[in-house]
């Protein structure tokens, strides 16, 4: 049967989700959810452990989903845990278990790829999802801890910010102050605004947003029954109405429990404050989850939907956006990205490495020179802690933490495998990864060792038994300097693959 | 916000006295002469039976507050005290209302069509007596258990509505010393005995307590009878399970099962003219007041008369019995269930349509290999339920079958444990219920793996899944398999396995979430119309209407100019004709030979009517401590069809009993051309029923059944 059913399961903080799918090629069709509160959160935040009971009661909780799991037929499942599996100290121990126990396989997922996932189901669930993002267009991804802020230019992600401004947080808070029902919006408003100045000097360009996307759990469903469908143009007058209105009344009105009505009124008002500040008009609510995120990837992995959108393009981009920001300059970021993908072309056979990696290569080129920012003399260092400090959409923390160790190597003598502590994540497996592209990236470097760009016209071929690897450059300049300084960083490159580089230059 | 002004006390009826006058309506049917005798005599049986649930449940109740000390006025003023005092009077008046229908007019009418009920019998004559003393040794002597009271033997624990007799013994040779026995009637003799009458065309009968009273002497050798008296006794009945403490909700049902029997005694009837000192003794012993002894003229506990109704060969003092007609979507054994809904929605209105296939639906989904599941609400089924044979061999055939059982259905927990165990044996993952909620909606959803993919299937209904009293209780269902509905009930059942409500319902409204707010913001909404001049109708039939919140509604939504017409068969606590507050307000009640128990609700929204069916009705019970289902009807031809049921209650001149506004209930007067609404329905349902299988027979072509359709 061309029907496949799937399951996604999330397992949250405060809860655990499961979503069951159809894919076919019609499509994908949620066909049931099921969710469960379960305060996992708590423990870890606390304590950094999930205590004996909390696990017992999450595997209990994993075998009745498997029950409903089969009672679909499903054949196959994707099960990820967020922040409260992943800064537990004994993530393994407890994943383990909780695979001897249940038979389901959990995963963990950093923030940004949980962001990245929510920001793919959109661009999946949305069908003009292109055109909205070739105007302006902000995704407001709502959580109870924080707020994710995206911003599109020209179909491009711009830049992408976490503020802690989750709702939860802001109803603690008013909680708290014992707020009045009146005192509210203003109270919001000024919690939200502390937090945005920041954000709006930085990354707010004076012209004004076209569109806004948001991921929540109680505006969107409201805003789908009140206009049908996800698209709502010109809401101001309803979104106002909502944050003018109690949160008795709201719940009659709408048929939610009254602590939901009070989330939707938080809610409502941050995405005003927002839309006033970006001046935006048109609020889109597709009504996503990270479930409908899970089941996207997964189905374009398994090549069952074909992607409406270049992913990768947008972690690219936002990666030039973050060089910019530490004013890197943008040809020489050009050219060695340029140099390192060819190297890296060129030896597929000898790397055996896949397309993710040659992401991360070109991710790492145009970075590289991010530190010098802050210093000149500890590039390397300084490189390694903006990255480690920046998220970057679409990569997990293993992936950024490689990044960050390849600027940071392309400039310190590479580092033993032994010198990388337990609390890294460099494995044994990520460590070959390391070096495989530090060297490449390294030997890029130095073939534009003048900035002059010299390298840019280049064939790299490798002759396999010769142990050698040409690099064939047309150029009328001097490449003295290159030639001469080459030996060190092809020391790297040598140990690495066992190929010494060689420059020749072809003459026209 | 309650409106205080609305909530004045003297807006409203007491909800006891109302359902007592729901009796005095069931009463007026027997009491009709143009009814046929025995349809009378069922009636009356049904008012006896009601009334011993009212004492066992309600009266109970209210004693258990008085004891309690709880002093809260109800909704009309009283105090629970305040209520039993007015209480007694209107049961002791109802009690003599029937027993002078029997004795005056049912059973000279019985006399008059050949069958002599014989009331004492010291009436019999020699023949009778020798068979009457023959069926004695050789039937109930074996069966019968004497139990002596003395100084020795504490006072017997007698069982809950059971019949007795009471007799005051002397020994024989010892004058002065009196004893006291009782002998239960058995309940497993049929109460009926008939016996040789003598007179060619007459039946002639005698009731069981007779025959043991004129043999009492057999069982006590030495002893002289000094009198012998049948008494019966009712205690509390309601069960109040503190389930948050109940670590096994099952085990602590069985137990309160046991403990039922030696509740409280809250009612004692005997027969007129009782020996005093005999009743002093016997209300010392049960510790039972003067106004809750009923001196009864005539056989106790008329529920007999159902009995009498099933003796044979009296078809003519009977309606003709009806039988469910055959649903037009879904005509034929054959018939591809999934295949009929596909096409599309099916209303069906029970019992004069039959129930046959909503019991195909699920015994088709059992063995059907494309279904994955079902799941499905049960709160009462019949004995031997072919639902509950079809669950359990659905798991047998591997599928995932979830059953939600409710176990706190009144009087019905003994039965409901036996085959809920029974599924579990099956494979069926059982749910005993919910802590603090009684689950009463009636959802049914079958989760079907096609070839474009799941499809699920749903059947909502307003009454249970009860093949036996779906043939006597009014009641209509929809089978659908709309998307949104189907996410809906999976929704439902997921939240009864007790998972998070879902991020938003798209069709079904469920109590005790939403309901209630529901319903008050549909009976605003028509107040909003009312108010700028659009039409506003509100159309509502149901069981019961009781709740405070939503009687305010609608006394707001009357003062707006709402017009409201309600059909309510039993309790109504809202009043009518209040100047200001609900002159608006029409409320009949229709109480036929069918039990009406359907719910319908009709808004009319501004021109745009808007028609839902559901589980619950307008009281605090079903809107705050249930869960109920209510879902909207809305294919254009099932709502005209819903629409049409409706109306034709409200037009009903033969069986309605109309509200006044001095609280009384007037019976409509015939008018030409009559209309009874449940004749009338079942004569729609034989005609449809009949136009298809004229379309079948009519046809001129003929058509080959194929291999494919004939299932092996």
């Amino acid at each position: 049967m061309a029907v496949k059913t799937f399951a996604a399961i999330d397992v949250g903080s405060f809860e655990l989700g499961m979503k069951i799918f159809e894919i076919s090629q019609k499509g994908i069709k949620e066909l049931d959810e099921v969710r469960h509160a379960i305060d996992l959160g708590s423990d870890t935040y606390a304590t950094g452990k999930i205590s004996f009971a909390k696990v017992g009661e999450l595997c209990n909780l994993l075998k009745q989903y498997k029950t409903i799991m089969s009672s679909y037929q499903v054949s196959d499942y994707v099960a990820y845990g967020t922040s409260a599996i992943r800064e537990t100290t004994n993530t393994a121990v407890l994943l383990d278990q909780i695979w001897q126990r249940t038979g389901i396989r959990i995963q963990i997922l950093s923030n940004s790829e949980q962001r990245f996932l929510d920001y793919k189901s959109i661009a999946f669930k949305l069908e003009n999802f292109e055109e909205i993002v070739a105007e302006s267009t902000a995704i407001l991804d709502i959580g109870g801890g924080s707020i994710q802020i995206s911003l599109f230019e020209e179909g491009k992600l711009n830049t992408t910010r976490n503020l802690r401004l989750g709702i939860l947080r802001v109803q603690d808070n008013l909680i708290r102050l014992n707020a009045g029902v009146d005192q509210i919006p203003n109270l919001v408003n000024e919690m939200v605004a502390d937090q945005l100045d920041v954000f709006k000097k930085m990354h707010l360009p004076k012209k004004k947003i076209k569109h806004m996307i948001i991921v929540d759990d109680y505006l969107t469903g409201l805003i789908q029954k009140e206009y049908g469908s996800s698209d709502a143009p010109r809401c101001d007058k309803f979104l106002r109405s909502l944050a003018s209105t109690g949160p008795l009344e709201l719940s009659r009105k709408y048929q939610l429990a009254e602590d939901a009505a009070y989330l939707l009124r938080i809610t409502t008002l941050i995405v005003l404050y927002l839309m006033d500040m970006m001046g935006t008009k048109s609020l889109l609510a597709p009504g996503v989850t990270l479930c409908d995120g899970i089941v996207y990837e997964y189905a374009e992995k398994k090549k069952k939907l074909l992607p409406t959108h270049d992913f990768e393009q947008d972690i690219i981009s936002s990666a030039w956006n973050l060089s910019k920001r530490y004013m890197s300059s943008m040809k020489r970021d050009q050219t060695l990205e340029t140099i390192a993908l060819k190297i890296y072309d060129a030896m597929q056979s000898l790397h055996g490495l896949t397309k993710r990696e040659r992401l991360l290569l070109q991710i790492a080129g145009i970075l590289h020179d991010c530190g010098k920012f802050t210093s000149l003399v500890n590039v390397g260092e300084c490189s390694y802690n903006i990255v480690m400090n920046t998220e970057i959409i679409g990569l997990s923390h293993r992936e950024r933490e490689l990044v960050a160790n390849i600027v940071k190597y392309i400039y310190l003598p590479f580092a033993p495998y032994s010198d990388f502590g337990t609390e890294t994540s460099i494995d044994a497996d990520t460590y070959l990864i390391l070096s495989k592209l530090t060297a490449i990236l390294r030997l890029s470097k130095a073939l534009d060792r003048s900035h002059k760009q010299k390298f840019l016209d280049l064939d790299v071929k490798v002759k396999s038994g010769e142990y050698k690897m040409q690099i064939l450059v047309r150029t009328t300049q001097d490449i003295t300097l290159e030639k001469g300084l080459i030996g060190n960083s092809a020391d790297l490159f040598e140990e690495v693959y066992s190929i010494r580089p060689v420059i020749h230059k072809v003459k026209e | 916000m309650a409106d205080k002004k609305l909530r004045n006390p003297a807006y409203y009826f007491n909800r006891e006295l109302s359902w007592l006058l729901f009796d005095r309506r069931v009463l007026s049917e027997a009491q009709d002469e143009s009814i046929k005798l025995f349809e009378r005599l069922k009636f009356l049986s049904i008012t006896a039976s009601n009334l011993d649930e009212f004492f066992m449940v309600r009266m109970a109740s209210l004693k258990d507050m008085v004891g309690a000390g709880y002093n809260k006025p109800d909704i009309a003023g009283l105090k629970p005290e305040e209520q039993l005092e007015k209480l007694y009077p209107e049961t002791h008046a109802l009690v003599k209302d029937q027993y002078k229908l029997y004795n005056e007019k049912l059973v000279p009418a019985l006399l008059k069509e050949g069958i002599h009920i014989v009331g004492h019998h010291e009436d019999l004559n020699k023949e009778q007596i020798a068979y009457v003393d023959t069926y004695f040794e050789e039937n109930v002597y074996p069966v019968l258990t004497p139990m002596a009271v003395d100084s020795s033997r504490p006072f017997p624990l007698i069982r809950n509505r059971s019949l007795n007799i009471g007799a005051i013994l002397q020994k024989k040779g010892e004058e002065e010393k009196r004893e006291f026995v009782t002998v239960q009637v058995p309940s497993v003799l049929p109460r009926i005995v008939p016996i040789p009458s003598g007179k060619e065309g007459v039946t002639t009968i005698i009731l069981l307590e007779e025959i043991i009273e004129r043999n009492l002497d057999k069982l006590f050798n030495n002893y002289t009878i000094v009198g012998a008296y049948p008494f019966r006794i009712m205690r509390n009945a309601d069960l109040s399970i503190d389930e948050d403490e109940a670590e096994d909700l099952l085990q602590e049902i069985e137990k309160q099962l046991k403990r039922r029997q030696w509740g409280q005694v809250i009612r004692l009837e005997v027969e007129e003219g009782v020996n005093e000192k005999f009743l002093k003794f016997v209300e010392r012993e049960l510790n039972i007041r003067d106004v809750e002894i009923y001196s009864i003229t005539g056989p106790l506990d008329l529920t007999f008369l159902m009995k009498l109704y099933s003796l044979p060969g009296f078809e003519h003092l009977k309606n003709k019995p009806y039988t469910p007609q055959v649903v037009p979507e879904l005509p034929e054994e054959e018939t591809d269930v999934f295949e009929a809904i596909r096409k599309e929605d099916i209303l069906v209105f029970h019992p004069f349509q039959s129930f046959m296939p909503i019991v195909r639906f699920i015994q088709q989904a059992a063995s059907d290999p494309d279904v994955l599941a079902i799941k499905q609400t049960l709160y009462r089924v019949s004995g031997n339920s072919p639902i509950i044979k079809a669950l359990a061999q659905a798991a047998e055939n591997g599928k995932q079958v979830t059953v939600l059982v409710e176990l706190k259905a009144r009087f019905d927990e003994e039965h409901n444990i036996v085959w809920a165990r029974m599924l579990e044996q099956a494979g069926c993952h059982v749910i005993y219920g919910l802590v603090g909620l009684k689950t009463h909606s009636k959802i049914t959803l079958v989760v079907r793996r096609e070839e474009d993919g799941i499809r699920r299937y749903v059947h909502l209904g307003t009454g249970n899944y009860n093949d036996s009293t779906a043939k006597q209780y009014t009641d209509v269902g929809l089978l659908t398999c709309d998307e949104r509905i189907g996410e809906d009930a999976t929704a439902a059942f997921n939240m009864l396995s007790g998972y998070s409500e879902p991020r938003n319902w798209n069709k079904l409204s469920l109590a005790p979430l939403w309901l209630k707010d529901r319903f008050l913001y549909l009976i605003n909404r028509e107040i909003t119309h009312a108010k700028s001049n659009q039409p506003a109708h509100i159309k509502a039939k149901m069981n019961a209407l009781c709740d405070p919140d939503i009687i305010e509604a609608l006394y707001k939504a009357s003062a707006a100019g709402v017009r409201i017409d309600l059909v309510v068969r039993g309790i109504c606590c809202l009043k009518v004709g209040i100047p200001g507050v609900s002159e608006n307000i029409h409320v009949r009640s229709i109480v036929g030979n069918f039990l009406e128990h359907a719910r319908i609700f009709y808004f009319e929204n501004g021109g745009k009517p808007e028609l839902y069916c559901a589980s619950a009705d307008w009281m605090p019970r079903n809107l705050d401590r249930r869960v109920e289902i209510m879902f909207p009807v809305e294919k254009p031809e099932l709502k005209d069809r819903l629409n049409r049921i409706l109306n034709t209650q409200l037009e009903d001149n033969c069986k309605a009993h109309v509200l006044q506004s001095d609280g009384s209930y007037k019976k409509v007067r015939k008018t030409d051309p009559e209309v009874n609404s449940q004749d009338l329905f079942c004569k729609q349902a034989m005609a449809a029923a009949k136009a298809i299988s004229r379309d079948v027979h009519d046809s001129r072509l003929f058509t080959p059944v194929s291999s494919e359709s004939v299932k092996l």
